[in-house]
């Protein structure tokens, strides 16, 4: 045995990652390929299309979000390049970037804590529906942490902002109208003792031990030196809201 | 290495994304399927129609850019629409007043203000505060406060949108008026549709301290 285990600590480092990084790239290779028996044996007839349906619009609304992404950022750069006369637009344009930021369409980077919700072991399978994450589960805990004083959350990607609406959807999640499956990564930036501020909020420990640990759905956390809160890739146009003039 | 590592990192957010949301899919009803099929077409359409305005104000921008004129108006106009959505300046519309009374948690409360941003409410206010990211209504029922500010036992919130449509939408059977009055049944929810509503910009400083723009 140590024998054997001296002639693995003699192989240089990179030669052992190497393989397991070969090793791991093989395994998830034949799991994509596999991935795709398994998926079809498990709907049924009328359901395949109306699944391949909705695969596709999501494909067209991933990149329709990719386009507004872009859209705003070429915008913003042009806005930026202004004649250096022009300290009027100056100054506007340095409001505008500050009205992003602080709106939710800037993406952000900074310390936090990353909560990950998941189902309850086998809820789904044993139609255990205590077991499986709701809309409310999710939105109580972006609660907890605005309370706690996040400045940006999102969750599985998609921002959280004054328009955002968190729904059930079967025993999913619908966030700014996209289709979230579980688990769900919510992602915050605050102050570094935001899980402390958190843990220690009398409405979070509820939570945890009235709703969380008597239906078996699993909650776990991280604090992270840097996490990254996407921007918001929606519309900010209303029909009905109309603004003021400016404050003077 | 980095590149392996790079293309495995790669393979493995794909892998695991494709495969939970799609297995997520498979195990839904063909009725969900259909709300959700309903659901990102309207979205995507939203979607289509910020593009088109977003590609015109490009058009327009890139227009005084090469004239060499001066893009004041644009930038005014987009700061306005910014700072309205946001909550960073007031604004106004149509909409509703719900008043509220009675014994009703924070919790309750949250609960309606989704069900509002799901019926497309584009600006709300409880008791007078403009809610924004970072504003909770929170406390037991009957010690209500959001943003420090207490809310008396009869508070108002008021919501721009589309009238009809925010009122159907709470006060359909089974809505989320109904579900709170099961949960609640001291508490008295009623619904008005109004032709203007002015909504207060927001006093809280949304500029983030800990987070830095990245990209």
């Amino acid at each position: 045995m140590t024998a054997v285990a001296r002639r693995l600590r003699e192989l240089p480092s990179w030669q052992v990652t190497l393989s397991a990084a070969l090793l791991v790239l093989g395994f998830l290779v034949a799991a994509q390929l596999s991935a795709e028996g398994p998926r079809i044996r498990y709907t049924s007839q009328e359901r395949v299309p109306l699944v391949e349906t909705v695969i596709g619009l999501q494909t067209q609304q991933d990149s329709l979000k990719d386009r507004i992404l872009a859209l705003r950022a070429q915008i913003g750069d042009l806005e930026a390049e202004l004649p250096a006369s022009a300290a009027q637009e100056k100054a506007l344009n340095a409001e505008l970037e500050q009205a992003r930021i602080a709106s939710g369409l800037a993406q952000l980077a900074g310390p936090g804590l990353v909560f990950k919700l998941e189902d309850a072991d086998g809820a789904l399978g044993n139609a255990n529906a205590d077991g499986l994450v709701t809309a409310r589960d999710v939105r109580i805990l972006i609660q907890e942490l605005w309370l706690a004083g996040a400045e940006a959350i999102s969750v599985n990607g998609e921002r959280i902002t004054t328009t955002t609406a968190v729904l059930d959807i079967g025993n999913s999640i619908l966030v700014n109208s996209a289709y979230l499956a579980p688990p769900y990564q919510i992602t915050a930036i605050g102050p570094t003792d935001l899980y402390d501020r958190v843990s220690g909020s009398a409405s979070f420990v509820e939570f945890v031990t009235s709703r969380v640990d008597p239906s078996g759905i699993r909650l776990s956390f991280a604090e992270i030196e840097s996490v990254t809160v996407p921007a918001f890739a929606g519309t900010v146009s209303g029909r009905y809201i109309k603004p003021s003039a400016p404050a003077p | 290495m980095t590149a392996v590592a790079l293309v495995l990192g790669f393979l493995v957010v794909a892998q695991l994304r494709g495969q939970v949301a799609d297995a997520s899919l498979s195990q839904q009803s063909a009725q969900d399927l259909t709300l959700l099929i309903a659901n990102l077409n309207t979205h995507n359409e939203q979607l289509r129609g910020d593009i088109a305005t977003l590609e015109q104000q490009l058009a327009d921008l890139t227009d005084s850019h090469s004239r060499g004129d001066s893009a004041a108006d644009q930038l005014r106009a987009e700061l306005a629409q910014i700072q309205g959505w946001a909550g960073l300046r007031a604004v106004q519309g149509p909409g509703i007043t719900i008043q509220v009374a009675g014994e009703i948690s924070g919790e309750g409360v949250e609960d309606l203000l989704n069900e509002l941003r799901n019926a497309g409410a584009e600006a709300i206010s409880i008791g007078g505060v403009r809610v924004v990211p970072g504003s909770v209504v929170a406390g037991a029922a009957g010690a209500l406060s959001i943003e420090n500010t207490p809310l008396s036992g009869t508070f108002e919130i008021l919501a721009i949108g589309s009238p009809q449509i925010l009122t159907g939408s709470l006060t359909r059977a089974g809505g989320i008026i109904a579900q709170l009055s099961v949960t609640f049944p001291d508490a008295q929810i009623s619904v008005t549709p109004l032709e203007a509503i002015a909504i207060p910009a927001t006093d809280r400083n949304l500029a983030p301290v800990n987070g830095k723009p990245s990209l």
